[in-house]
């Protein structure tokens, strides 16, 4: 069922009773919106001036171009699901972007501006390390492919392989990153944990070992974590046991020096791991000699090495995030510090000499109901009058990407969480006032002859009073301008229209945000990121109370349960306009095995929901006296039945009065013979209770 | 105290959450045994350059199984595929390819073969390298119910005015009236038409029953002798215009 609805969204969806038959009826009563999935790398295309292309590669196995104008899909290729088609590597020059594909499976060149594919060849097998675009005399004409026990040389125009060699030693060091400065030779970087570096540069021509050099480093165990290099070929290695930048020089490869960071002033906050960042804007030169050092969570560092010695240029507190960006000549460094608790600024400052540059102020509002933003990916470009502009695409928490204009202005935002829809609800909307009062004939006893003839008369005033004022309201409508006349759904006036065929839609998805959405347009009316979902999580969404009981507001339970720990959390809140609600749920300490809504109501129409956590023992929510009396009268004929699909075994109980539960009934189906694969029960909207189901040719299956 | 009769009524209630991990189908081993090989191809538009829709396409092999993609030129190559019997067929959302059946045996040898689900052991050859081209755009939509001419002329009630209209109009234009070999023929059809004389009439005797027997006997039988001959004139008139 799950799989039904993630197919659903993925492809498109049409509007769920009138389904485009005729040509014209085609986006009339349907919408489609295509996602991409959390991003993972991003590439601006900055290739010609009026390019306007960012290509992503995302967690869902899709290489997608967007356009940086409108954030609408250009193309988009979606690989294999699962680990096979995982994108491990994205490298992007001038009209090209290499991609490595399923670890190491297979490396593929895109044409970018035709969305097509260049080239792809089968890689041979071994676990991907790292790969990098190798430059010889300005050009890049060559990608290296780094894997677990071999290193590969491929043309980039064709893809052919130039050469390929063992890693010397491979089975002791653990070959970690690849590394071209430029100058045609290849350097590969690979350490034997807290022991020493193994240094092996090849000849990008034939492949031939021109040096192979072990430093002694006890204090390191990961490259790619801990190290950059900078500037002509300088590995720049942070420790925090020891607080100091040991740096090392890959031509000469002598000794590993340290730089204790007091002697520059720093000190690393306690419990957090130092990192560095640097930036190589063109694969045939070297990289920048300056590079950020995070110190803190919020504490950033712009360093300089010059000369074999480190400079700090600035120091960025509080920061969350900082990137560097090229454009021609020039190379800026963004840097996001938050502003008060609802926004952050984004400045540029010159990477060379860590000055601000003046009006590069951009404001990015934090939404409260988003993620806290997580990368920062700068498009940097000359104006006119040579002073560098920018927009910035911030990806936040919630896997949701913003692209941003100076000022602070929001030119697109997409939601790739709606990627990965995990269950829906569809709500129905309130009702109008008009049809509360048509409700209010129903459902409650009769008074007397002479007070139902009044209700009536009274109803029908109130109809007739809100027709005129509809006619009014149309009648003015059409003779303001239409420019004036503002048509867009808000969450304020949404109501029930004639046949209730426009409801809200509640997503759950499965980096824990939840919309509702608009059946009609496809409009994300609102929005809401939970915190804390464990990444493990399943969800199951829950109607408590519909629409229909008015004084009541409508009420939806999210029971969110960690698969590997069975801790459940439950969230309670509006589904028409996604605020928390304000009965509070209970809290669960123990893991729940099993949830099951019962369709007794509580005195507020609220259905019960029941939980059975591992100890067999049966919790409600809402727990009333009203619904404990209701649940006491009714338990004798409330059955459950588990199962554990691990041991085989299926336990039917049956609960009792005080809430605790015994068993019936057990079967065991031995795991040798059979393994349980799937469990279907009936679907929870079904109102059909019979024994029996009927088949297609109007037959009728028993069990 | 309805709604808890309900509840009795319903003595298992089925509508659960069931708490299971959703066991994985078959577990694939990614290690390759065996050699693997790769189709290749080419997917024709005719009509498109393929630039156009080269960006919205992939290959699938059977099903998601492995998935390729086109190049700029329209070719393709699916790559590390163990030896087998696979359906290869292209997808757009635009354009319409046929699958194609391909085996691959284990020593590397390929065949391309129409689809045929029916016969599957049915070999009828395509050349490989893989030529697919497009049949056509898909086609998505019900075309809607147009006004044409032959609406009007459908209609039962005009084609019940019109084509006896043209039968007696044309049939004495196509049938040569003026040989008397002819016009002995369509005499003796129409002898056939006639009815005998010699069987009583039932209108006749209806009347003679509801009536005086005298007069109307006489009426009737000079009527009867006549209408024979008026029906005969009748239709000569028409056919011997």
């Amino acid at each position: 069922m799950a799989k039904l609805i993630l197919l659903l969204l993925k492809l498109c969806i049409l509007f769920f009773v009138v389904h485009a038959v005729f040509e014209d009826q085609v986006g009339k009563f349907d919408w489609r919106q295509q996602y991409v999935g959390k991003v993972r790398f991003s590439h601006f295309d900055t290739q010609m001036q009026s390019s306007k292309k960012v290509l992503v590669a995302t967690e869902s196995n899709v290489f997608a171009a967007l356009n940086t104008r409108t954030g609408e899909l250009l193309w988009r290729h979606a690989d294999k699901t699962g680990p096979e088609g995982n994108i491990d590597a994205l490298l992007h020059h001038a009209q090209d972007a290499v991609l490595v594909v399923g670890n190491g499976r297979m490396l593929r060149s895109w044409d970018v501006n035709i969305g097509g594919m260049n080239w792809e060849i089968l890689l041979d097998s071994g676990s991907f390390r790292s790969a990098c675009l190798v430059g010889q005399q300005g050009t890049v004409k060559h990608v290296a492919v780094l894997k677990k026990t071999v290193i590969s040389v491929h043309y980039l125009s064709n893809g052919h392989q130039k050469w390929i060699e063992n890693l010397p030693e491979s089975e002791i060091v653990d070959y970690q990153t690849v590394y071209s400065g430029g100058n045609g030779q290849v350097f590969v970087l690979g350490i034997v944990p807290h022991s020493h570096i193994t240094i092996v540069v090849y000849s990008m021509e034939d492949g031939e070992i021109i040096k192979q050099v072990s430093v002694e480093a006890p204090w390191l165990s990961n490259i790619p974590v801990s190290c950059v290099v900078v500037d002509q070929g300088m590995l720049m290695c942070v420790d925090s046991t020891t607080m100091s930048i040991n740096t090392l020089d890959l031509h000469q490869q002598l000794q590993m020096t340290q730089i204790p960071l007091q002697s520059l002033g720093l000190e690393v906050d306690p419990d957090f791991h130092p990192s560095l960042v640097s930036h190589q804007p063109n694969p045939a030169q070297k990289p920048l000699s300056e590079f950020f050092l995070q110190l803190g969570p919020e504490r950033f560092l712009l360093l300089q090495l010059n000369n074999g010695q480190i400079v700090t240029l600035r120091d960025f507190k509080p920061a969350l995030l900082a990137s560097f960006a090229t454009t021609g000549e020039k190379t800026v460094a963004a840097v996001m510090s938050p502003k008060n608790k609802t926004a952050c600024s984004i400045n540029l400052f010159s990477a060379d000499t860590g000055r601000r540059l003046l009006d590069t102020t951009l404001i990015f509002t934090v939404d409260p109901n988003g993620g806290k933003p997580e990368r920062l990916h700068v498009q940097a470009f000359l104006k006119k009058d040579d002073s560098v502009g920018y927009r910035v695409m911030v990806q936040t928490e919630d896997h949701a990407v913003t692209f941003i204009q100076q000022p602070g202005r929001v030119m697109w935002s997409r939601e790739e969480a709606l990627s990965d829809v995990v269950t829906m609800e569809m709500v129905d909307l309130p009702l109008t006032g008009t049809q509360a009062e048509l409700e209010g004939e129903f459902g409650k006893k009769a008074d007397g002859l002479m007070s139902m003839v009044l209700k009536r008369l009274s109803s029908q005033l109130i109809m007739l009073q809100a027709w005129i004022a509809h006619l009014w309201k149309l009648f003015y409508d059409a003779r303001k301008p239409r420019n004036q006349v503002k048509n867009d759904i808000s969450i304020e006036n949404l109501s029930r229209d004639e046949f209730n065929l426009q409801k809200m839609m509640v997503m759950v998805t499965s980096s824990g945000k939840l919309f509702g959405i608009d059946s009609k347009t496809g409009g994300i009316l609102w929005k809401r990121y939970l915190d804390n979902v464990p990444s493990n999580a399943a969800f199951k969404l829950m109607v408590q109370r519909t629409t229909a009981h008015f004084p009541h507001p409508p009420q939806c339970t999210l029971l969110i349960k960690d698969k590997d720990t069975g801790l459940a959390t439950l969230h309670v809140f509006n589904p028409i306009f996604g605020r928390r609600s304000q009965v509070t749920p209970p809290a669960l300490p123990q893991p729940i095995l099993q949830s099951l809504m019962l369709p007794l109501m509580d005195q507020d129409y609220a259905k019960v929901l029941l939980l059975v956590d591992d100890q067999y023992k049966v919790s409600a929510f809402p727990s009333t006296k009203n619904v404990l009396q209701q649940l006491q009268e009714t338990a004798s004929s409330v059955f459950f039945f588990l199962v554990d699909s691990s041991q085989g075994r299926l336990s039917g109980y049956r609960l009792r009065t005080d809430l605790s539960t015994e068993q019936v009934w057990e079967v065991v189906i031995p795991t040798e013979v059979q393994k349980i694969v799937s469990v279907k029960g009936k679907r929870p909207n079904e109102h059909v209770h019979s024994q029996g189901r009927v088949m297609g040719d109007r037959s009728v299956l028993y069990k | 105290m309805l709604l808890q009769r309900l509840i009795k009524a319903a003595l298992v209630l089925v509508s659960c959450f069931t708490d299971i991990e959703t066991g994985p189908g078959a577990v694939v081993s990614t290690q390759p045994n065996g050699d693997r090989f790769k189709i290749e191809g080419r997917a024709i538009v005719p009509g498109m350059k393929t630039q156009d829709w080269v960006s919205t396409a992939r290959v699938l092999v059977e099903g998601e199984e492995y998935v390729g993609f086109l190049r700029t030129d329209g070719s393709f190559a699916v790559n590390d595929i163990p030896s087998g019997s696979y359906v290869v067929e292209v997808v757009t959302p635009t354009y319409r390819f046929e699958p194609v059946r391909v085996d691959i045996t284990s020593k590397g040898k390929m065949r391309a073969r129409l689809v045929n689900y029916i016969k599957t052991s049915e070999v009828i050859r395509q050349p490989y390298p893989l030529q697919i081209r497009a049949s056509g755009p898909h086609s998505y939509f019900m075309k809607r119910e147009t006004w044409g001419w032959t609406d009007f002329l459908m209609n039962p009630m005009v084609m019940m005015m019109v084509l006896p209209l043209l039968i007696i109009v044309l049939l004495p234009k196509v049938v040569n009236t003026n040989d008397p070999e002819m016009r002995k023929e369509m005499e003796q059809s129409m002898n056939m038409l006639n009815p005998n004389p010699e069987l009583p009439d039932v209108s006749e005797l209806m009347t003679k029953l509801f009536s005086g027997s005298k007069g109307s006997s006489k009426a009737s039988s000079s009527s009867k002798g006549s209408r024979p001959v008026a029906k005969r004139s009748l239709l000569y008139r028409f056919l011997y215009q």
